[in-house]
């Protein structure tokens, strides 16, 4: 609020934000050169005294828990390398990629960032990410610990552009509370979308609608690639084009309006909320459905919104479709000064023992399978379920894909708008497909 | 100053002196100036220069590459985009009948506030209050609370026996509820018309009165036309504003314009293709078009003003 102008009307925000912009592209015409220019010396700079001062920036998104172990990670290399100091910029997820983004265009990317999936081919391949191939050939960031899977994961145009932070893999998280009140098995790990459809169907019913069934999946990319997966298809072709039908998201939201029919899924405002909002949101915290379906590792989170007990299973079908996935990356800057110290710092918060136990599963499972050990016994009790599913599907894992294409996160978004438009009755299954791929190849191509 | 001392006796001076005068009176004037002309130059007018540029490339907010690829972004535009014509539908429509209803509630409320009576003050600073805190995205927030499916605003609803509808995330009603948020900041515009209705001479009401016109007479035929200088002003703000809407719809939606994409405001759209799809100098393109279009819009308005804008110093020449 705005006191001091006596003359604030409802245009000052949207001329606030203009200005932002108009901002923006001053700085990244004064700063692009300059960064441009900066990044040109780099290398004759490596061979430096080892005891000078460094500080490198460290940029992240998450909640308070994160904070404060990532901090306190930070904080124990400090107490090793006393040259070393970090910056810390930290904030939820809402605006994040905008700063980064920003950032990066003003040739002032923080040295160390993290990425998911959605941004790691969206980063590498602009170049703002630094090529991390040189430090895991040479040791510099060890490997021999992580799953090859999680490593590659990480690769893009052949170059390592971002080290696991951890892993995680979809989740359905569901209400044993409410499940156990209506006399209802639990969900497992095997079952076919039928089967939890049926479960949703029968929760409504004995609940008298007072609980919806399970959360409708149909605009959640996960939940569709696993789909695809189970049938041996992909969501995208090896080399990054989308590589779903019309026919398949056609089945897809088929199987939704079909479930919908059968009261086995919520009316369509609170799915929609559900989908763009957070995780105090979700239809299994508010009780208004018997199932969500997200990242296995956010049961712990899930758990501290609701008293209901909640337990964590593998998305519905053959869990080959599943695979074990880099939940979140560590990435360093082309433009740091200091690239050697950059992959330093990575390797420590990935492999060191002391580091793990400070970070346990928050960002999910360890990458360094000898830390998952180290942590095991550290955990809380939906810790636990979670690392409990994903050693389970650990031997049902099919290969991981290669990480999704640059223009991912728009075919997220829009397949969100796609399902919502069949889930509010504006447009058939055939519709909606048909402008969910037009729109979501133009992203991915372009 | 030396400066301001010179200034003086300039003028009464031969013609050299005063030229001189006028020459050392320039750069002061500027250095005076400076901090404005630094924050305009800096923060507006080059950047928006630049972006002019930026949109004739093929630049993107993480890329390197600034190729010239002439009209092709403002090609696209038009003919590649359906997005953007949905975006342009939404704002168009979103102004078109927020802006009109926000005037009259201004109006009207003016005019009953316009009596001098116990409470009128304190009445009117209530109403300009949503003006002073109704663009903030925390407001925002309690309005998409207000109008969930178990908001306030249902409850009140179901008092009456009314089932209600979830609002903000029905895609029918989304866009209605943004508008009653814009409609709900009338009282900026309300403020100046009050200014306004201050301003009319109340001989004449009298002397209409004393002719036997009725109430809707003499609005008709006195505060409307007094007024019309004041409802233009207010026009012109008001639509440029509403076709700049952002922040609410941001908020409302969650930043994605939907249910469906029914909130799918235009700067809504151009944010979007700037921050999420990096698309900057496709971005820049839209900028521009906006910024012509309000600028044409606003041109119309100024011409159809002169059939109904009635001035009263032109009427005493």
């Amino acid at each position: 609020m705005s006191p001091g102008t006596p003359h604030a009307d409802p245009a000052r925000p949207a001329h606030r934000h203009r200005t932002r912009y108009l901002a923006l592209l001053t700085a990244a015409a004064v700063a692009l050169p300059l960064g441009l220019t900066a990044c040109g010396g780099d290398d004759d700079k490596q061979s430096a005294d080892p005891n000078r001062k460094i500080e490198l920036q460290v940029f992240w998104w998450g909640g308070p828990a994160r904070a404060e172990n990532t901090q306190k990670v930070l904080d124990l290399y400090t107490q090793k390398h006393p040259n070393v100091t970090f910056k810390i910029e930290q904030q939820p997820n809402a605006g994040y990629f905008d700063k980064l983004a920003t950032r990066a265009a003003g040739g002032n990317a923080p040295d160390i960032f993290q990425l998911d999936d959605g941004s790691l081919a969206e980063y590498a391949k602009r170049n703002v990410t630094l090529d991390l191939t040189k430090y895991v050939k040479n040791n510099k960031i060890d490997t021999k610990d992580i799953p090859k899977g999680l490593i590659d994961y990480g690769i893009v145009d052949g170059k390592n552009a971002g080290i696991a932070a951890a892993q995680n893999t979809p989740g359905m998280i569901y209400d044993k509370t409410v499940a156990q009140q209506y006399g209802l098995e639990e969900p497992k790990v095997g079952w076919s979308w039928e089967q939890m459809i049926a479960w949703g169907e029968q929760l409504s019913q004995k609940s008298g609608g007072q609980v919806q069934g399970i959360m409708d999946p149909s605009a959640d990319y996960k939940a569709l690639w696993l789909w695809l997966r189970q049938q041996d298809k992909e969501l995208y072709t090896p080399d990054g084009k989308v590589a779903v039908s019309t026919e398949d998201v056609t089945r897809w939201f088929e199987l939704w309006v079909d479930a919908r029919k059968r009261k086995a899924t919520p009316t369509a405002d609170l799915i929609h909320t559900a989908n763009t909002g957070d995780v105090s949101k979700q239809l299994v915290v508010t009780k208004q459905a018997g199932a969500s379906f997200l990242w296995s590792n956010q049961l712990a989170e899930l758990q501290k919104s609701t008293k209901n007990t909640l337990g964590v299973s593998a998305y519905p079908g053959d869990p080959k479709g599943q695979f074990a996935r880099a939940s979140l990356y560590w990435a360093g800057s082309r433009t740091t000064k200091e690239p050697d110290t950059v992959a330093d710092v990575i390797n420590f918060i990935v492999n060191d023992p002391d580091a793990a136990k400070i970070q346990g599963v928050e960002r999910g499972l360890p990458s360094n399978l000898k830390n998952r050990e180290i942590v095991a016994p550290t955990l809380s009790a939906p810790e636990k379920a979670t690392v409990a599913l994903e050693s389970e599907l650990n031997s049902k894992f099919g290969k991981a894909p290669p990480v999704p294409p640059k223009g991912h996160v728009k075919l997220r978004s829009e397949l969100i708008t796609a399902a919502e438009t069949v889930q509010y009755g504006k447009a058939t299954p055939q519709q909606a497909a048909e402008d969910f791929l037009a729109k979501a190849k133009a992203a991915v191509s372009g | 100053m030396a400066v301001s001392a010179a200034v003086g006796p300039g003028r009464a001076g031969s013609t050299g002196k005063a030229r001189r005068a006028r020459w050392r009176e320039g750069p002061a004037g500027y250095v005076f100036l400076s901090p404005f002309l630094l924050g305009f130059m800096g923060i507006t007018a080059i950047p928006m220069l630049y972006s002019l540029y930026l949109s004739f490339t093929n630049y993107e907010l993480l890329g390197q590459t600034y190729d010239w690829v002439g009209l092709r972004n403002y090609r696209d535009l038009f003919t590649n985009d359906p997005q953007f014509w949905h975006a342009v539908q939404v704002t168009v429509l979103f102004a078109f009948v927020a802006v009109p209803l926000k005037l009259a509630a201004a109006l009207g409320v003016a005019m009953l506030l316009n009596r001098e009576r116990r409470g009128t003050g304190v009445l009117r600073g209530l109403f300009y209050l949503p003006s002073l805190i109704g663009g903030s995205v925390a407001v925002a927030i309690i309005w998409r609370a207000m109008f969930d499916r178990t908001g306030a605003f249902n409850s009140l609803l179901a008092v009456f026996g009314v089932e209600g509808k979830p609002w903000v995330n029905d895609p029918d009603w989304a866009l209605e509820t943004l508008m009653l948020l814009a409609i709900w900041q009338f009282g900026a515009p309300m403020v100046i018309f009050l200014a306004g209705l201050k301003q009319v001479p109340t001989e004449l009401y009298e002397a209409a009165a004393v002719d036997g016109a009725g109430p809707w007479r003499r609005f008709r035929n006195i505060t409307l036309p007094m007024l019309s200088p004041v409802i233009f002003f207010n026009l012109v703000l008001e639509t440029i504003n509403g076709f700049q809407g952002f922040t609410s719809a941001f908020v409302l939606s969650d930043g994605t314009g939907g249910p469906t994409d029914s909130t799918l405001m235009y700067s809504l759209r151009l944010y979007d293709q700037a921050f999420t799809e990096y698309k900057m100098a496709y971005a820049s393109a839209m900028a521009w078009v906006f910024l012509l279009a309000i600028g044409l819009l606003t041109v119309l308005l100024f011409s159809t003003g002169r059939l109904w804008v009635h001035y009263a110093d032109e009427e005493g020449a």
